[in-house]
């Protein structure tokens, strides 16, 4: 059974693309055969997130058009074995994409075997957002604990609810968490951010996974690096815990308070 | 009285100009119309703005037996379904000025005509007649002054391109003739792109993701040290794309 997973937020810059790749990572990194795929036609990323820019020859497009097979556009990562990158075109406008064109490749990596197939969403609420999440079976809305966030991420969740397969055919609903980014504890504790808990009440949905605001997102994309392939650090832990809960784990939440200081650090303020 | 529209227009309503255009020749070995629309259609996929109701001339000089009208009307219509126009025949034998005629279809004649193989018989028939006039044309070289930025695409349709600025990752240049870059070059550059063998690309600062001539490509996933940012040609040596160093 193939899951469609669709990573999105309606914001633009919360981390969907960082998301996207470290869930797939880490769903690979667990032996299961992974494509992911960049619905961002025109504002490719995802290829350079996961280090592959170089490696794009065919791309979404052109499979769609029958330029290439779907094999030939497939970038096989080098890190991990099962892990398959689709590229959007760069060269295209979000037009060239259409129901059929998608529904088509994404039957294809059905039939192919994949255990799951992730889809980085654009931002915005347009074509290319709405072909993102129009065959997903579950969807990771990425949200910063901010309003401008939360209610762009409301507005997703409405449409994750009608103008998706699943809500068109009436049967069973599109899974959806929701996944925090860019938390920072101690500005929630100053009560300059808002809370998982606020941001949990306000759209009401279960929280997958809190990513705590850390320079090593920055230093993994620029590097070409999923962030979760970070070993020591804490967002990495962070979108493990992630993959985990996605795969039916049960783990204790982390990040969401400030860690506490030792004595020392206590004493001289450190 | 006259309307202001016409009071406005002056000179004739028609007027007359001769001078030359650019037009694809559509050169076909067969008359089997799904063949013809595969092939094309192929190719269409491939440079879809480039062929975006392109107007082309049918040139039947290759086919081993001489076709019927109705063959040639399935062809045209063979060539339209791929998106292109047939605008004409090609000029060839006294059987394609006949067949032109009863499809009402005009023959446009070729800068260099190909030389009637027809047994002197069959010129012998033929009226005198004037000499086609041998054009020799030049299409100047299309001029990029501008950055091409990622996700920008500038072809040079029939000619070179020179590209005097920087050319981003993701963006593309591409030339029926050779591609000049003097800027840095991350992009893609194409060359050759209706098929030239003999197009080479040129690039003052080689640092291109990929390299094609007349369809052979090459992708450089990591830049060999050698070319890394230097001033760098390619060209086409049988089916090897060859890269070498321009100067010292």
């Amino acid at each position: 059974m193939t899951e469609i997973i669709v990573v999105t937020s309606g914001k633009g810059g919360v981390g969907k693309t960082t998301t996207a790749a470290s869930i797939a990572c880490g769903l690979a990194r667990r032996s299961k055969r992974v494509a992911i795929i960049d619905f961002d036609i025109g504002l490719r990323n995802l290829d350079l997130i996961m280090g592959c820019e170089r490696r794009v020859v065919f791309d979404f497009v052109n499979v769609i058009q029958g330029d290439c097979s779907l094999k030939q556009a497939l970038i096989k990562d080098k890190r991990i074995e099962t892990l398959f990158v689709l590229a959007a075109s760069q060269t295209r406008d979000k037009d060239a994409l259409s129901k059929d064109g998608v529904r088509k490749v994404l039957d294809e990596l059905i039939a192919d075997g994949f255990d799951y197939i992730v889809c980085d969403s654009p931002a915005g609420i347009e074509a290319g957002a709405h072909l993102a999440m129009y065959f997903a079976d579950r969807a990771i809305v990425v949200v910063n604990p901010e309003v401008s966030s939360v209610r762009d991420s409301d507005r997703i969740l409405g449409l994750l609810s009608s103008k998706t397969q699943r809500a068109e055919k009436g049967g069973e609903k599109v899974k959806e968490h929701l996944l925090l980014t860019r938390y920072n504890p101690r500005r929630v504790a100053a009560g300059e951010m808002m809370s998982a808990d606020d941001v949990k009440e306000i759209l009401g949905i279960e929280v997958l996974a809190v990513i705590p605001e850390s320079p090593d997102v920055l230093s993994a994309s620029n590097a070409g690096t999923p962030v979760i392939l970070l070993e020591q650090s804490d967002v990495a832990k962070a979108y493990e815990d992630a993959v985990a809960r996605l795969m039916g784990e049960d783990r204790p939440m982390r990040f969401i308070e400030e860690p506490k200081k030792g004595f020392l650090a206590r004493m001289f303020g450190g | 009285m006259t309307s202001l529209a016409e009071s406005a227009r002056e000179g004739p309503a028609v007027e007359v100009r001769f001078g030359q255009v650019a037009l694809a020749q559509v050169r076909i070995r067969t008359t089997d119309a799904s063949v013809i629309v595969e092939d094309l259609s192929k190719r269409v996929a491939a440079a879809p703005r480039l062929f975006d109701r392109t107007a082309v001339c049918l040139d039947l000089s290759a086919l081993q037996t001489e076709p019927t009208a109705e063959q040639i009307r399935d062809v045209s219509d063979a060539i339209r379904r791929a998106g292109l126009f047939v605008v004409g025949l090609a000029h060839g034998t006294q059987a394609i000025d006949t067949l032109a005629r009863e499809l009402q279809t005009p023959v446009l004649t070729q800068f260099r005509p190909v030389q009637e193989k027809a047994a002197p018989a069959a010129r012998q028939q033929r009226q005198p007649q004037p000499q086609p006039e041998q054009v020799i044309v030049h299409t100047p070289a299309l001029m990029q002054y501008q950055p091409v930025r990622s996700g920008q695409v500038i072809y040079a349709r029939h000619s070179d391109l020179v590209v005097t600025s920087n050319v981003g990752a993701g963006a593309e240049v591409i030339a029926d003739g050779c591609v000049h870059v003097y800027g840095p070059m991350r992009g893609r550059a194409v060359a050759g792109a209706m098929g030239e063998v003999t197009a080479r690309i040129f690039c003052q600062e080689f640092r291109a993701e990929l390299v094609s001539i007349a369809g052979v490509f090459r992708v450089f996933e990591t830049l060999p040290p050698e070319l890394a940012g230097k001033p760098v040609q390619a060209w086409l040596d049988g089916d090897d794309l060859r890269f070498a160093r321009i100067g010292n």
